[in-house]
């Protein structure tokens, strides 16, 4: 499942780049869903824990990573804290619904992020209530960023 | 400061094209398409010059703000074009929207999270995009684009109902009407509400005054001028949004006449059939 909190959360992980910088793993980087998350938004190809290759970087650091990738890395290896995830962009939407299918998340989010148009299942902590798609989603999160 | 600043930062590998129009504009977007890289290009350049390997050309100085310490910072920072990247909380703060609004500088910010203290337009909210390799040489171009733009406009002839921002002398004339110049904290909600709703639809001038003086009414070669290029006759130290200096210039400019315009209160000879029909027709062409 996957519970979002919209709005200012004290406590959650505000600039989640640098919180990134200090706390990774070589392991968080060379996990096979990372490198697809890696692929797939920064398009860049995992070589080895630390290194990366950006088709517009050249060779880089994990910490050059986009900020919306790394907080993807982030929501998938530390599931007990919550990371203001409006550092991510729409195309990380789907990745924080693939991650939420594989286990429980709560994330942080202080802007209107578009799910998309298929059916999901998100918990908005705010209101205590589970809503399906972005037509539900919008009326009651709206309420809060 | 007023007017237009073309600026390019480059590198080996990346460079950005890109003009900034107003005191405030806010970049937002996809992951991955260069928000934080074109700021640390534009802040390494600040450090070291030519000396970073970045060249960077602009008729201001750009300069980068972040940290706890930001209001220090920026009391030694004139004159000058302000990045701020995401995850510099203050920007949402009270005291920065009071601080800035004292200051000569441009300020072009990097957020998702609508900042609802500062009034920039939906005009001044943009992505950038990677526009491909730039000449011979093996460098991205990225470039920027408006975030929100009129798509899929269909000519509603007769509104069943209007809902207006406005709650003054433009809200008296239409009961109709949002105005563009400060509307931008509350876009990606309005976009996000009418997605999947027909028979919707958004009109987002500058200001009611700007509609007013757009209209032709006042038959002013002064103002004509003014609207042809507004931003390079809008101090963003005397005026922190257009609408306030639409405003303070439409005052002026019908002060002692029979149009005479306060805020408050719609003066009614904005209601005279010749003139609302001038004021309504620039909706059909703006």
């Amino acid at each position: 499942m996957l519970d979002i909190f919209y709005g200012k959360m004290p406590g959650a992980v505000f600039n989640t780049s640098v919180y990134f910088k200090n706390v990774y793993e070589d392991s968080w980087i060379t996990d096979p869903f990372s490198k697809e998350m890696i692929l797939d938004v920064d398009r860049s190809v995992v070589l080895g824990g630390g290194v990366i290759d950006s088709p517009v970087l050249g060779k880089i650091g994990p910490n050059s990573l986009s900020g919306g990738v790394k907080t993807l890395i982030l929501i998938k290896n530390e599931p007990q804290t919550i990371f203001n995830a409006s550092t991510c962009g729409d195309d990380c939407a789907k990745w924080i619904l693939k991650i939420a299918e594989l286990q429980d998340v709560t994330i942080n989010l202080r802007h209107l992020m578009d799910f998309g148009n298929g059916r999901f299942n998100i918990h908005i902590l705010n209101t205590d209530q589970i809503v399906h798609s972005m037509k539900e989603l919008v009326p009651i999160a709206g309420l809060y960023v | 400061m007023r007017g237009t600043y073309r600026i390019i930062v480059q590198n080996k590998r990346i460079r950005y094209d890109f003009a900034i129009r107003r005191n405030l504009t806010v970049i937002q977007g996809n992951s991955a398409t260069g928000k934080t890289t074109l700021i640390d290009m534009i802040r390494e350049h600040y450090e070291n010059g030519p000396a970073s390997g970045v060249g960077l050309r602009s008729d201001k100085e750009c300069t980068v703000l972040s940290g706890r310490n930001w209001e220090a910072d920026l009391s030694a920072m004139q004159d000058s074009i302000v990045f701020i990247d995401e995850g510099n909380g203050f920007v949402f703060s009270d005291r920065f929207a009071a601080v800035i609004q004292d200051t000569d500088n441009y300020y072009v910010i990097v957020t998702r999270e609508a900042i609802p203290s500062l009034p920039y337009s939906i005009e001044e909210i943009y992505g950038i995009r990677d526009s491909g390799k730039y000449g011979t040489l093996k460098q991205t171009y990225n470039e920027f684009f408006h975030l929100y733009q009129a798509e899929g406009y269909q000519k509603i002839d007769t509104p069943k109902r209007i809902i207006t921002e406005d709650s003054n002398a433009g809200h008296q004339f239409f009961k109709a009407i949002a105005d563009g110049a400060a509307f931008g904290a509350e876009m990606e909600k309005m976009t996000r509400l009418l997605a999947g709703h027909g028979g919707l639809a958004l009109y987002l001038p500058e200001s009611f005054e700007w509609l007013l003086l757009r209209s032709g009414i006042l038959e002013d070669d002064e103002v004509k001028k003014i609207l042809a290029a507004p931003g390079a006759y809008i101090d963003s130290q005397e005026y922190f949004s257009w609408e306030r200096f639409f405003t303070a210039l439409l005052i002026k400019k019908t002060d002692k006449s029979y149009l005479k315009y306060t805020k408050r209160t719609l003066n009614a000879a904005y209601l005279n059939e010749k003139i609302r029909d001038k004021i309504i027709a620039v909706i059909g062409r703006t």
